[in-house]
């Protein structure tokens, strides 16, 4: 919904100038990561009319030779050398992204010059990922002709590219510095999310009634998540820990809604000063962070013959959009990989990031309203100024618009594959091909969250009780009962199987 | 224009206590009510009707 504050880390905060800047193109960025994710799904549908436009884009296979690794995407560019494939992405990248940049009043040369580091090393990470050794699952192993691997599947280049950007965050502040303009995580995941769509669409045109069920138990689940959490988390706030209205109710929102966004709206409807949804925020990105290197493998040791409960769990307890998605889809790899290894079940790779996106996308859709319902409180209630009125327009302003085209897409490839059914095979290689630039975007968004997370600094800014509160609460009570919503709601519901 | 220091922002928290109002008590009540309420049957019809 909004931008991650670039304030977290002293290293790429903005100048005031900056700011202001940034607070002028904030719906902006929403926008953009719509016609971005909008703009490749388009040129990946013209696979239907028989002209592959992005068949040129760069794959990346499990290897044991590195010269084997790469190739482009499509048959129909087989002759392409890999390493053309690769440069090609990026050029391609680039000037997608530049046009954003432009649209966002960005230094161009900066962005330029740090989308092309966060690129490299990104896609270095993702490389290093698909290691054989680190990524193969157990079925592969003999065709790779190893005994052994980590079974982590080429998923773990995320937690590697997450990795690299602490790296960078914590220890060096001049590079995290040369990189500001272009570590926008919620730019990239938004546009991911919105790619996403399509991909999921797929998934729904093969399993109707297992879609339909999936988004019924996300809104059921979401809902509860609001009004279960947050009470709870505001009481703990005001009443143990004597935390002002003003502090408690962003820092509620932001520990048990959509973290950063929420915090931001609600920071806003209730009249805080900027300062408190950004403090909070940054404090919400530290724990996502946390929470991506812990909770999928929880999820993987202890839920991989429930994977949907899974899933649900990282949408409903790991916050921000970009940790919880990217959560989702490494739990997705983690879990079908050990089931594989444990019990031969070959789950269809998606649905569990699917539950994960689709709770998290309700989540965002309900944040507006949220917003809105405490500003009405707050302005009726509580601190009530005279003539003071609250507009019903605030829930459109306030509404996440890359959620949009996530819509858009998902109802795009439903919409073609059941009027035409005989389009689904086309449709569903058109996805595959956009789906590449989607985790691309995914492992931008890992290593820029990791570039904007500097624990040392925050934890240097007297952020100790509210961490205490963000702690007790996160891993006391949200974790817990998200996990017990999420079996509720997703127990005994399992993805689509391709063997076992 | 300095931004104010979280630590100092937490003193002051503690040292201007604001006491719970009793319509916080009540969103903070009733919220969590219509929460469980919400769960039960959201859980029944998810189990028989879905």
């Amino acid at each position: 919904m909004t931008n991650l504050p670039t304030t977290l880390n002293p290293a790429t905060a903005p100048s005031q100038g900056e700011a202001l800047a940034i607070a002028q193109t904030r719906v902006t960025e929403d926008w953009l990561a719509v016609w971005i994710g909008l703009f490749v799904f388009a040129l990946s549908l013209a696979l239907l009319f028989g002209i592959d436009l992005l068949g040129w884009a760069v794959t990346t296979s499990v290897w044991t030779v590195p010269s084997k690794a790469l190739a482009p995407a499509s048959k129909h560019f087989a002759n392409l050398p890999a390493p053309l494939s690769l440069v090609a992405t990026y050029f391609f990248l680039l000037a997608v992204l530049l046009v954003g940049a432009k649209a966002l009043r960005a230094d161009l040369k900066r962005f330029a010059a740090g989308f092309t580091a966060i690129f490299i090393v990104s896609y270095a990470c993702w490389f290093l990922g698909s290691w054989a050794y680190i990524a193969a699952t157990p079925d592969k192993r003999p065709a790779l002709k190893i005994a052994w691997s980590l079974n982590l599947t080429n998923e773990s280049g995320f937690i590697i590219a997450l990795l690299a950007g602490l790296v960078v965050g914590n220890f060096l502040p001049r590079v995290a510095r040369a990189l500001k303009e272009a570590v926008r995580p919620e730019l990239y995941i938004k546009t991911a999310i919105v790619i996403l769509g399509g991909f999921l669409g797929i998934a729904a045109l093969e399993q109707r009634q297992l879609a339909t069920s999936v988004i019924f138990r996300g809104i059921c689940a979401i809902i509860e998540a609001y009004l279960i959490y947050w009470p709870i988390v505001y009481f703990i706030s005001r009443r143990y820990f004597g935390f002002s209205r003003e502090w408690a109710a962003p820092l509620a929102s932001g520990i048990s809604i959509c973290g950063v966004s929420a915090a931001i709206a609600t920071g806003s409807a209730i009249r805080a000063r900027p300062i408190v949804p950004i403090m909070v925020s940054s404090l919400v990105v530290i724990f996502s962070v946390i929470e991506l290197m812990v909770l999928p493998f929880a999820a993987q040791h202890f839920l991989y013959g429930q994977p949907m409960v899974a899933g649900a769990w990282m949408g409903l307890a790991v916050k921000t959009d970009g940790a919880a998605v990217a959560s989702g889809a490494i739990t997705d790899a983690l879990i079908r990989a050990k089931a594989l290894a444990a019990t031969g079940v070959v789950y269809q790779a998606g649905w569990i990031m699917g539950v994960s996106a689709t709770v998290k996308v309700f989540i965002d859709v309900f944040i507006g309203v949220w917003a809105f319902i405490l500003a009405w409180i707050w302005s009726a209630k509580i601190e009530r100024l005279p003539g003071e009125k609250v507009r019903v327009v605030e829930i459109w302003q306030r509404f996440p618009k890359f959620i949009l085209g996530y819509v858009a897409t998902f109802l795009i490839v439903l919409a073609i594959g059941i009027v035409v059914p005989g389009l689904i095979p086309k449709v569903k290689a058109s996805m595959a091909q956009a789906n590449l630039f989607r985790s691309i975007f995914f492992l931008m968004t890992f290593f820029a969250i990791g570039v904007l997370s500097n624990f040392r600094k925050l934890w240097q800014e007297g952020i100790a009780k509210l961490a205490a509160v963000y702690v007790l609460c996160l891993f006391g009570y949200i974790i817990w009962v998200g996990l017990l919503i999420s079996w509720l709601f997703f127990h005994g519901v399992l993805p689509p199987t391709l063997r076992g | 224009m300095t931004e104010p220091r979280i630590a100092e922002e937490l003193e002051k928290m503690e040292s201007d206590y604001e006491p719970l109002l009793p319509v916080e008590r009540k969103l903070i009540c009733y919220t969590f009510g219509t929460g469980v309420v919400l769960l039960a049957i959201f859980v029944l019809i998810s189990r028989w009707f879905v």
